[in-house]
């Protein structure tokens, strides 16, 4: 383990009813970047404690609103009595969606995973198909998702297949790596790098191994965010309580990375407390970012700092899920170490697709407008590439700002000299 | 000659004041309500709000019992959406609780209460919230809550659209009489100290707790006994029903959801005037352990105020005191009693029986009129809530997302976000003279009454004074401190845990960002030794308010 005095997440002031500890001091709703954009959104104060005043488990739930909530959780983040807002309206809206049914949409987007297996099986189609307007056409009006939406590219090797084959040839033997294996983590890699983005779980092992420690990757299920935010909190239990079974079997002493924020703050916190997965809580305190990671490292002295100069400057945007963390920017500090590379955050708040949110037809135009003071300043900046450590957001980035994007772990893999 | 002529003047702006002003008006006789502060401001505002089925009463006080069940049914008839059908459980925790059972179950047959034995699991799938201590639970349908402010307001209303008036914050300072015959009234403004004088042919005591006060006017007695009784506010519901102890009736046995709040109710304590109520720190622990007998989470959930109201016991001459005493009604003919033609006084009772209360004494007063309409109160129904904008308050759906989305249609803002009050429920009572105060249109429209305790609406409301009233920021500004202030003495019975915090945050908005102090005594110098009040309301009428209901 990174460190032995982990403290867990504490979410609440008063443990017992949190939605009592609201004072209506409003905070939330100044940071809601739902709110912020459109008045058609009462905010995260009335959706969240003042709407569960009225909640009754004996009445049809009421879901007015609650799918304008974009799941960014900075509410929770900013609410000083530590109110658990995001956990009202997620409830509220399973409960809808039990008693009134799901749209298929909100179906296919919640089992983001077999989607995306299905993507990666049929590749080169799926591909053409996410390409072609007139398959796009067909696709918002048939399940509604925005046209111009630019979706996932799939690839046809997933994470998974290619680590199998990396295992049995490894670039460093274990056990001789530069500093020698002495620790284990285990990666979950999630649905994105498995299918979409395969470059990017490479680069996590490379750097990882670069620094003589031993990657396990355990079977996993989808994280169940894209569940969660599709009202169907049911379903992403079902593939917590899936996800902390095959955790909870790994040895003691083997921490636990994601490269996504989202899908890192699922198994943290999420897990535990929105979803109450029992055993939620041990695996989650063994879970970190990456960058987290990799920076205790250094602080324990175990980084390699040996980097290649890189040349660039980059903007780094910090995704919301991130913030959720309270780990602060982790990739930043990371990247200052590294000779050559000019970092600067850009803050400008929240993207505006927040997942599957501004992929759907109604919200697109909402979800662009949420992003467009992040466009603007990516735009004024002219830098060569904007950082972001969750991959919606550098799909906003680059369809909003036209810029390109990567991981931060993609600077520190250069730098690495990994290609 | 007085300023004004009338047939009726009823005094106390009551639920029976109110009841008696409707009935009156439903039989064409003309009327004036007087109340010396603001409808339900006394003890109709101050009760748990439960509408009984009678249960409660069953055992020791059939009479009453049996005029709850009668009532309840006209209610739940005539006022639909005032009343809320929550039924209600009676639940035993303890030997002494089962013991009474077999009287309760009897008790229950004679007055003709439904009442049905359930198993404990099947109560707690129906409230989880029950305790574990609870043994026994029966299931009492007819239990439910009625909204004591709209009771009265939409009896008022009612009254209003055929004819009847009402002043508030009007006092009696005395009756004019000729000869054995009481002809008329002579009042005086609680706020602006004018007084006026109202001819009519026959007055109609409703004033409750304060009858005695009223007919000493007269030089005739009436004893009423007036019981204190506190009340703590929880933030929330905790159980869908209202749940009783299945106990001899006692101190803090009754748990009454009241709309988007949970009551825990409540003490018997003679008190020696109807106004001095004060609240002891050990009634509200009391509470709040008894409380917790019967739900889970009392103890945990979020105090937000407390207050006292206090019973208007008639003493019929028993030995009885307290609880012991009937809640019964009677309606004292002066005339026969004193000699003095034209007055009548409506004593004891309880809010679930106001309507045949008023019916009882219109009864006779119309008779002595010449006036042979029958009463129609328990037919035509109150109009109190057909208008959607009350159905509505309780589901925030209702509150509107414009669809589809895309399609920016900005939602209204609401005043009250606690309670979910919109602009427009606010609007006619801005135009009413009868609400003087903020704490007027509280009661109105429950603005105020969630978790924050106004740190949010009042100034709001105190915005709304300037554009909808046209009076100036400095009277805005004092009448928003004064709502606070009320707010205020409800909330320091309840220091601790999230009401404190918020306290703190309703400081921070009122005192440091508004700096509501400094701008008050800048306006409102204080009065040196001998001078008179800064302004605003009459500490009188303040002490008046101080501790209404949530």
């Amino acid at each position: 383990m990174i460190t032995e005095d982990r403290e867990t997440f504490s979410d609440t002031v008063e443990e017992e009813h949190p939605v009592e500890a609201c004072t209506k001091c409003t905070a939330c709703n100044t940071v809601c970047p739902v709110a912020r954009t459109t008045e058609i959104f009462r905010g995260p104060k009335f959706l969240g404690p003042e709407s569960e005043r009225y909640r009754d488990q004996h009445e049809a739930t009421v879901t007015a609103g609650l799918d304008l909530c974009s799941g960014c959780k900075l509410c929770e983040v900013t609410c000083p009595s530590q109110v658990s807002i995001q956990e009202y309206i997620r409830r509220a809206q399973n409960k809808g969606a039990r008693e009134k049914g799901r749209t298929l949409r909100d179906w296919l987007l919640g089992h983001t995973r077999l989607l995306s297996r299905f993507g990666s099986l049929t590749a080169p189609l799926a591909n053409f198909g996410n390409r072609n307007p007139l398959f796009r056409l067909l696709m918002e009006r048939v399940v509604g998702i925005h046209r111009r939406r630019p979706l996932t590219k799939y690839q046809w090797l997933t994470f998974e297949s290619w680590f199998k084959r990396h295992r049995k040839n490894p670039p460093l033997p274990l056990g001789e790596g530069r500093l020698g294996a002495r620790r284990s983590v285990a990666y979950f890699y999630g649905c994105w790098v498995d299918f979409n983005e395969r470059r990017l779980g490479q680069q996590v092992v490379a750097v990882l191994e670069r620094n003589g420690i031993e990657v396990i990757v355990p079977r996993q299920q989808c994280c169940g965010i894209p569940a969660v935010v599709n009202s169907n909190t049911d379903l992403a239990r079902k593939y917590g309580v899936e996800n902390v079974r095959r955790l909870s079997q790994l040895p003691a002493g083997v921490d636990i990375i994601a490269s996504s924020t989202s899908c890192g703050l699922m198994l943290k916190h999420d897990y535990a407390h929105l979803l109450e997965i029992p055993g939620a809580e041990q695996v989650g305190s063994r879970v970190y970012d990456v960058c987290e990671y990799l920076w205790m490292l250094h602080e324990a002295g175990e980084l390699d700092i040996e980097f290649q100069p890189v040349d660039t400057r980059v903007l780094y945007h910090a995704p919301c899920h991130l913030k959720s963390h309270g780990i602060g920017y982790p990739a930043m500090r990371l990247l200052r170490l590294i000779p050559g590379v000019r970092v600067e955050e850009v803050d400008e708040g929240c993207c505006g697709i927040s997942g599957t949110y501004g992929v759907k037809v109604e919200k697109y135009d909402l979800s662009m407008k949420i992003g467009s003071r992040l466009f603007e300043a990516v735009k004024a900046a002219g830098s060569d590439s904007v950082l972001a450590d969750c991959e919606t957001c550098r799909m906003q980035v680059e369809h909003g700002a036209g810029s390109r994007s990567a991981h931060p772990i993609d600077i520190l893999a250069r730098a690495y000299g990994y290609r | 000659m007085p300023d004004t002529s009338t047939g009726v003047v009823v005094i106390g702006g009551g639920s029976t004041g109110a009841g008696v002003l409707r009935d009156l008006a439903m039989r064409g006789i003309d009327a004036i309500l007087i109340e010396k502060g603001d409808l339900a401001s006394g003890t109709t505002g101050r009760s748990h709000g439960l509408l009984h089925s009678g249960g409660r009463y069953c055992v020791n006080d059939l009479a009453a019992a049996i005029e709850c069940v009668e009532e309840g049914r006209i209610l739940r008839r005539i006022a639909r959406t005032t009343v809320e059908d929550t039924g209600g459980y009676f639940v035993s925790v303890s030997e002494e609780d089962e013991a009474w059972e077999p009287r309760f179950v009897e008790g229950c047959r004679k007055a003709g209460i439904t009442c049905e034995r359930i198993s404990v699991e099947e109560a707690r799938r129906r409230e989880p919230a029950l305790s574990k201590q609870v043994r026994t639970v029966f299931w009492i349908p007819e239990d439910g809550h009625l909204d004591p402010f709209y009771l009265v307001v939409g009896n008022v209303e009612s009254a209003r659209r055929r004819g009847g008036q009402v002043r508030t914050y009007t006092e009696v300072i005395g009756f004019t009489r000729n000869g054995n015959r009481v002809s008329g009234v002579l009042t005086r403004d609680a706020m602006t100290g004018e007084e006026t004088s109202i001819g009519c042919q026959a007055v109609i005591n409703a004033t409750g707790a304060w009858s005695g006060f009223v007919a000493r006017l007269l030089d005739v007695e009436v004893k009423v006994v007036p019981v204190k009784g506190v009340m703590v506010i929880l933030s929330r519901r905790l159980a869908h029903a209202a749940i009783n102890r299945c106990h001899k009736p006692g101190d803090g046995d009754i748990v009454v959801p009241g709309l988007s709040v949970a009551i825990l109710g409540t003490t018997a304590v003679k008190v020696p005037h109807p106004e001095v109520l004060p609240i002891e720190w050990d009634e509200v622990q009391m509470l709040i352990d008894e409380g917790a007998k019967m739900l889970d989470g009392v103890t945990t959930a979020r105090a937000m105020r407390a207050y006292a109201g206090v019973r208007p016991l008639y003493d019929l001459g028993a030995e009885a005191e307290g609880r012991e005493m009937s809640r019964n009604f009677a309606v004292i003919d002066h005339e026969e009693r004193d000699g003095i033609a034209g007055f009548t006084s409506i004593v004891g009772g309880k809010v679930t029986t106001y309507r045949l209360m008023a019916e009882r004494v219109t009864d006779l007063v119309a008779r002595r009129l010449g006036v042979s309409t029958k009463s129609t109160t328990a037919e035509v129904p109150l109009n109190d809530r057909e208008d959607e904008l009350d159905q509505l308050r309780h589901r925030p759906a209702h509150l509107g997302v414009p669809k589809p989305h895309g399609e920016e249609v900005a939602l209204q803002p609401l005043l009250c976000e606690c309670e979910l009050v919109r602009p427009q429920d606010v609007e006619p009572w801005m135009k009413d003279p009868a609400v003087r105060t903020l704490e007027d249109v509280r009661r109105r429209t429950r603005s105020g009454m969630g978790p924050c305790q106004a740190a949010i609406c009042s100034y709001r409301l105190a915005g709304r004074l300037v554009t909808d009233r046209g009076v100036d920021g400095r009277t805005a500004t004092r009448a928003m401190a004064d709502f606070l202030e009320t707010r205020w003495r409800g909330v320091r019975h309840v220091f601790w845990g999230s009401q404190l915090r918020q306290a703190q945050v309703t400081t921070g908005v009122h005192l440091e960002l508004f700096n509501v102090d400094r701008q008050l005594t800048k306006y409102f110098p204080p009065p040196l030794a001998g001078e008179g009040q800064g302004g605003g309301v009459p500490a009188e009428a303040a002490e008046v308010e101080a501790v209404g209901q949530p």
